[in-house]
């Protein structure tokens, strides 16, 4: 009989990053290894089972552990954020459809990010970069409200620019004393960069009034609904399409999604 | 026909409870459910149960697993619940209809709910057949037929002074083999009788209200709705949980429980942002799931025409009428 679906594997916290004031990334390790391997973009339920248990991207792996980042919300995240490493955790997954791969292979693509949302999204580039030659010029602009905000820097400043045919611009909302680069909102830099909509697919992720925003300037760019891509947040709880928490009309975001093109999305209520 | 005097009822479901829990309708604390049968229990047969049989498949409240922490260690605890063999005894076709549903939301679309079905797999379901409509039933509108359930395993018809059977699966009619059991002769299905009080009319669902979910009618229809969730909790098709921790000292158990998307929290996220923060929000997507969401997701109703929500419901929010305003407003559109 097939195993309680419900049921998490306990893994370790190995490593923490602090990677902004209220993001921290953790690699999670399991005894006899990864208990599953995600596709970009999958999600996992990541659980303190006497505090709670939530829904989280899995925004990078390695061979022997899952990365999850993390910013502080709510009760669960606070608790992950004071937890040490060798902290034990429940995991459980892998949930959700994922980046549509086949969708972005042979094409140029475009990667727009704000705050916590480059985890998602890093998932993907993470793929994208170790399958270069599948994919053709990759851009990513990403933005936060300040550069103490910006996370994954090392591989936002050292690692990614310096890829193949890969182009990486930062902006900051507000910038500090030591900020040299572009400060404005993303939808405003996105339509100054004005990327051409040619043979591209976007894959866009971040706070909802961003995400507005970015698809309205996509709009006014000419790129088609079904070349955007973007994820869904909703409240969830089991993850397997049976709580009933997350539907958007007769989708539920933990099966169908998080992952969504805008031609979809427009055939959806727009409630979420 | 196999047929069963009534006053032979009592040995036929001792017969029948050997090895296995036989659930039969009674008043219980105050309410009509299905209890385990047990020598001498009164069984109620006027009207189906104020509570549905949903909770024998999924319990109000259910432990998914058990957990130890201690510093930072976790060690996850899976509960086996075991799954005797279990009979229900007199349910109505309409809720033998939901808990077809039930089994295509926790057993379809990609993933088996295992606690489920070790409940379900087991359970054998004698389906009584009604004989007249109660006050608030519309099964009919969903093109159920109130004397037949297909997913049933023996139907059982009240004939009277006797109790008539038929078997429509190899397991019902491994039961009608008991001892004590009933003989078989000629004997007729009785008749249904009597007008359905209420209907919905179903001819533009779900494709007409797809263009409903922004209509002005929501801004009027959610306005008495007390946000109590007595329909969702009485409801045999509604399966929304929640999933929380009970938590004592270094250990504890996750299990799930019922909710209901009437509630205000219910897609409250963890940042605050809520998609359904008003009461118009969360009656629409309760109709609208019933009414079209299931339908495009399932092929099937999120309602059987059971009537207990339209019993129930304090302020007589009543889902045939919203159905039927609904159907109004997509004719005239
Ligand atoms: S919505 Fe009401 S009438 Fe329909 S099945 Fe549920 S409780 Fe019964
Ligand atoms: S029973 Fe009536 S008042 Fe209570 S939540 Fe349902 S519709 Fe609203
Ligand atoms: S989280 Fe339970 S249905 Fe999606």
């Amino acid at each position: 009989m097939p195993e309680n679906p419900l049921l998490p594997m306990a893994g370790q916290i190995e490593r923490i990053i602090t990677e902004t004031p209220d993001v921290k990334t953790f690699h999670v390790t399991f005894t006899g290894g990864k208990p599953f391997v995600p596709r970009p973009g999958q999600l996992a339920m990541v659980s303190l089972p006497a505090v709670g248990e939530g829904m989280f991207s899995i925004s990078s792996q390695g061979e022997q552990h899952l990365e999850f980042s993390i910013k502080k919300a709510g009760m669960l995240t606070a608790a992950l954020h004071e937890a040490e490493t060798g902290q034990m955790v429940g995991v459980r997954g892998p949930y959700g459809n994922g980046f549509p791969l086949d969708l972005c292979r042979g094409k140029d693509l475009l990667f727009i990010g704000g705050g916590i949302g480059l985890a998602p999204l890093r998932s993907m580039i993470v793929y994208c970069l170790a399958h270069r030659s599948d994919f053709g010029h990759i851009q990513i602009i990403y933005g936060a409200r300040s550069p103490a905000d910006l996370v994954f820097k090392e591989e936002i400043f050292d690692r990614w620019p310096h890829e193949p045919d890969t182009e990486v611009n930062i902006t900051v909302d507000v910038g500090d004393d030591n900020w040299q680069g572009h400060v404005g909102f993303v939808p405003a830099y996105l339509e100054e960069l004005n990327p051409d909509p040619a043979g591209k697919v976007t894959v866009t992720c971040g706070p909802p009034i961003m995400i507005k925003f970015v698809l309205q300037a996509l709009d006014k760019m000419r790129y088609a609904p079904e070349n955007i891509v973007t994820t869904l947040e909703m409240r969830m709880k089991c993850g397997i399409g049976k709580c009933g928490r997350c539907n958007i009309g007769s989708s539920y975001v933990c099966l169908d999604g998080p992952v969504f093109t805008l031609a979809q999305l427009q055939n959806l209520p727009d409630e979420y | 026909m196999y047929v069963l005097d009534k006053s032979q009822l009592p040995s036929f479901l001792e017969a029948m409870a050997a090895g296995r829990t036989v659930f039969v309708p009674a008043e219980a604390g105050g309410m009509t459910r299905f209890v385990p049968w047990q020598a001498g229990i009164q069984l109620y047969w006027e009207e189906n149960p104020v509570i549905s049989p949903k909770e024998l498949f999924f319990p109000q409240t259910q432990v998914l697993y058990g957990y130890r922490t201690l510093g930072q260690q976790l060690e996850i605890l899976s509960r086996d619940e075991g799954n005797s063999p279990r009979v229900i005894f007199g349910l109505r076709p309409c809720d033998a209809a939901a808990t077809g549903i039930m089994d295509d939301v926790f057993l379809t679309k990609g993933y088996e709910d295992s606690l489920y079905r070790s409940r379900r797999q087991n359970t054998l379901l004698v389906v009584l057949a009604c004989r007249r409509p109660g006050p608030a039933c519309f099964c009919t509108s969903f093109g159920l037929d109130p004397t037949r359930a297909d997913n049933a395993d023996l139907m059982l018809y009240d004939l009277g002074a006797e109790w008539g059977l038929e078997a429509v699966s190899p397991a019902g009619q491994d039961l009608l083999a008991k001892p004590a059991g009933p003989v078989e002769r000629q004997a007729a299905a009785p008749e249904f009788a009597g007008d359905f009080p209420l209907e919905i009319k179903v001819d533009h669902l779900p494709s007409g209200l797809r263009p409903m979910f922004r209509h002005q009618v929501w801004d009027i229809m959610y306005q008495k709705c007390l946000g109590c969730g007595t329909c969702t909790y009485l409801c045999p098709v509604c399966h929304c949980f929640d999933i929380q921790s009970h938590n004592r000292g270094v250990q504890g158990y996750r299990y799930r429980c019922w909710d209901s998307c009437m509630f205000s929290d219910y897609t409250l996220m963890a940042g605050g942002a809520n998609p359904r923060p008003t009461k118009k929000e969360r009656v629409r997507n309760r109709f609208l799931h019933k009414l079209q969401f299931m339908p495009e997701r399932y092929g099937k109703f999120g309602c059987v025409g059971c009537g207990r929500c339209v019993l129930k419901c304090p302020v007589n929010l009543d889902i045939t009428q919203v159905a039927n305003r609904l159907a109004e407003v997509v004719a005239n559109a």
